[in-house]
């Protein structure tokens, strides 16, 4: 096989890996609803947050404690360190209705729930 | 004989009280009911029965801990050589010490071990990659068709990039993920000896949870294109490979899973399936121990209980694939 064929056929499996992922980005952003949320004493306050359906979220969260945290959910599929007295922003993709667990991964019994109607 | 059907009905019965109690969460006393059933009717029959109620109130009690104990585990690695459709959480990285060795041919000993080095990210809620470095050891001996072989040697390097259409969750009981993985070796991964080869593993990942938050299953197919040219061969050769593959995992306790996965295995000449070289079924157990939030050790181990290479009549195609394969993956995120 001469070298132009492994071009053509390495350059075939390049391009079929981009393929692939050609529609690798999400849909453009939207007018997102921001919800807010504070650790304090190792516990989310509050601790059950409400958003719609179907509209990309912003959480905020701020930490009150002076021990750093990690904001995390399988659910929502994020994690962020928070730095003690700090502030994060988390953007979430527009969400089907339903509870959705989230957690301090450094505490794990620090949890709550955003709640998707 | 009618005084021993009556006997069975009567236990029936017993039993079928046995679930509704468990129903309306009267559990303490469904164990003195079975309990109660094992005096009355001494035979094999109704430990059958009785172990089938155990094992099914085991379920339904492991069920009502799910909002306790069981929280969301992610997929990713829980079936050992099949992929779980999870693709982690935006922001997480990690890296992954992952080794997967082959072992057993034809006659003689043999052993192919590779070891990669992986850095892993997910930087959107969609999308994650990882980046490998390869290192492989071979120990070949007196195999039917190889050369006897016995280095290591840093083999190449690959990149996988994984994107999650569907994430499972509310809305969705299924998730879907498509991978590709890039791949270049310069040591050929079945005989060790030097190459240039290019591969690509395409894999369209499905998972779901048959009990939530307890029970996975998922389901694989994957196509690997591949060219290599051997050193000092001036022609180039093309294969494919063509894979369907099954597996389920059953959280033990929180941390630990262990199931049990099916992997079919089609090899090709050339890089549209153009001649059949061989096929392997294989199945195997798999364990996953998540020592803790951020560090897991994934565990599988494949046999290849049937299949056949082209124009070998022999059992087992341990030409084309071999018959045991090991995987190992330790994780550890940051």
């Amino acid at each position: 096989m001469k070298q132009s064929s492994i071009n053509k056929y390495s350059l075939a499996i390049a391009v079929l890996t981009l393929a692939s992922f050609a529609s690798m980005l999400p849909a453009g952003a939207e007018d997102s609803v921001t919800v807010n949320i504070s650790l304090k004493d190792h516990r989310f306050q509050p601790a059950e947050l409400h958003a719609p359906a179907n509209k990309p979220i912003m959480i905020i969260v701020k930490n009150l404690d002076p021990a750093p945290a990690e904001f995390e959910s399988n659910m929502l599929r994020v994690e962020k360190v928070v730095t003690g007295g700090g502030t994060i922003t988390l953007r979430i993709r527009p969400l089907e209705p339903g509870r959705y667990r989230f957690f301090d991964d450094f505490h794990q019994e620090t949890q709550g729930y955003l709640v998707v109607q | 004989m009618f005084f021993r059907c009556l006997a069975r009905f009567r236990a029936s019965r017993r039993l079928a009280a046995l679930f509704v109690s468990v129903d309306f969460d009267l559990r303490e006393s469904v164990d003195e009911l079975i309990l109660s059933c094992i005096p009355r009717r001494n035979n094999f029959t109704s430990y059958v029965f009785v172990g089938a109620a155990l094992l099914c109130l085991g379920i339904t009690n492991s069920a009502r801990a799910e909002d306790t104990a069981f929280h969301e585990a992610e997929s990713k690695y829980m079936f050992g050589f099949i992929d779980g459709a999870d693709i982690g959480n935006e922001g997480e990285k990690a890296i992954e010490f992952e080794t997967t060795g082959a072992f057993q041919k034809r006659g003689g000993s043999y052993s192919a071990v590779e070891q990669e080095l992986e850095f892993e990210h997910v930087p959107t809620q969609y999308f994650a990659y990882e980046l490998s470095a390869h290192a492989t050891a071979h120990s070949i001996s007196g195999v039917e068709g190889l050369d006897d072989i016995n280095q290591t040697a840093f083999s190449g390097a690959s990149a996988k990039l994984r994107y999650l259409i569907i994430g499972r969750g509310p809305g969705s009981p299924i998730g879907l993920t498509i991978s590709a993985e890039p791949e270049w070796s310069r040591i050929d991964g079945t005989d060790g000896t030097q190459t240039q080869d290019y591969s690509t593993d395409f894999r369209i990942v499905a998972d779901t949870e048959l009990i939530p938050n307890r029970l996975y299953a998922a389901f694989n197919v994957s196509y690997v294109p591949e060219t290599a040219k051997g050193a000092g061969d001036p022609n180039w050769q093309n294969s494919s490979g063509l894979g369907l593959s099954t597996a389920l995992a059953y959280r033990i306790t929180p941390t630990v899973a262990a199931g049990a996965a099916l992997e079919y295995d089609r090899a090709y000449d050339g890089l549209a399936f153009q001649t059949f070289d061989g096929h392997a079924l294989y199945l195997g157990p798999t364990l996953q121990i998540n020592f803790s939030p951020k560090m897991l050790l994934a565990a599988a181990f494949m046999a290849q209980v049937a299949g056949h290479a082209a124009d070998d009549p022999r059992a087992l195609d341990l030409t084309n694939f071999s018959q045991y394969r090991a995987n190992l993956k330790f994780e550890v995120e940051f």
